[in-house]
């Protein structure tokens, strides 16, 4: 795009806004590798849980310490993306907020976790559903919409199934909210 | 009555990276050198005076020991573009295409 000896016309004007205002909104980054890396993880941790439940280990909940390695390349990760990103767009930042307040939240279950006998599946589950869903919305990708729609739906089979089913309940929810969505996304990433 | 298009606006390759920058939060110099499909020396050229007039932020850093220059577009910027854009409708109700 070199200076051009005649000056643009309002038509000229109003096309180039548009050409660069639809590059620009196809550059919210599309990271399958959190979805990818959760869902294995937190897929690996229930079935875990499910069987040492089954096989009477009196700690079940121990599995659930693969997560902090998780966390860890989580942090190492998205600190590596923000240092290296060309750009960032408004749609990033929101969901970079949305899945702070997530981890937020989560941490927080968790440290209080106790005032509610450890109750937690399925309220964890449903906080999943809401930044599941809002991201399938800003990504425009409705596998993951649906995710957060199964995410919901298992949050809500939790509430009125027994401790070990509501681990199966969370099996689903994560290779169907994260997993599914997680390689759908990365394949059309890859498309692209 | 029809107002003056902004003439520091109404220019192909400083409209270009204004439209840009009004929908992202900040862009790298090489990703408006790529988007726009200009040359560095120009690009550079015309930063500078939408930088001059306040339209946008320039940041120069360095990542490793390569140099770094992250744009941002300003509240003027934002205001001007905006101001722009309503005299350019302003000027297609007077004049159809």
């Amino acid at each position: 795009m070199e200076p051009t000896a005649n000056p643009m016309t309002a038509q000229e004007s109003l096309d180039l806004i548009t050409r660069m205002i639809r590059q620009a909104q196809h550059n919210v980054r599309q990271s399958s590798f959190y979805f990818l890396l959760w869902g294995w993880v937190v897929g690996l941790a229930h079935a875990g849980a499910y069987l040492l439940i089954l096989l009477n280990y009196p700690r079940p909940y121990l599995v659930w310490l693969i997560t902090i390695p998780a966390w860890l390349v989580t942090f190492y990760k998205s600190w590596r993306q923000d240092r290296t990103a060309r750009i960032v767009s408004h749609f990033d930042h929101i969901n970079w907020a949305l899945w702070i307040g997530f981890g937020i939240c989560i941490f927080t279950l968790i440290a209080f976790g106790y005032k509610i006998n450890f109750q937690l599946n399925a309220v964890i589950l449903l906080v999943c559903a809401l930044p599941t869903s809002v991201t399938g919305v800003i990504l425009r990708f409705k596998p993951l919409v649906w995710g957060g729609v199964c995410f919901w739906l298992c949050g809500i089979a939790s509430f009125l199934l027994p401790a070990s089913w509501q681990h199966l309940a969370g099996l689903v929810a994560i290779v169907s909210g994260y997993l599914v969505p997680g390689y759908m996304l990365r394949n059309r990433s890859n498309n692209v | 009555m029809f107002k003056d298009l902004d003439p520091l606006l109404h220019a192909q390759l400083r409209l270009a990276v204004m439209s840009l920058l009004m929908s992202l939060e900040s862009a790298e110099f090489t990703f408006l050198k790529e988007k726009t499909n200009s040359t560095a020396g120009n690009l550079s050229v015309q930063l500078d005076k939408l930088a001059e007039a306040g339209y946008i932020s320039l940041e120069k850093t360095f990542r490793g020991k390569k140099p770094l220059t992250t744009c941002r577009i300003t509240p003027k910027g934002v205001a001007a573009f905006e101001q722009y854009v309503n005299d350019l409708k302003q000027y297609l109700n007077h004049n159809p295409l």
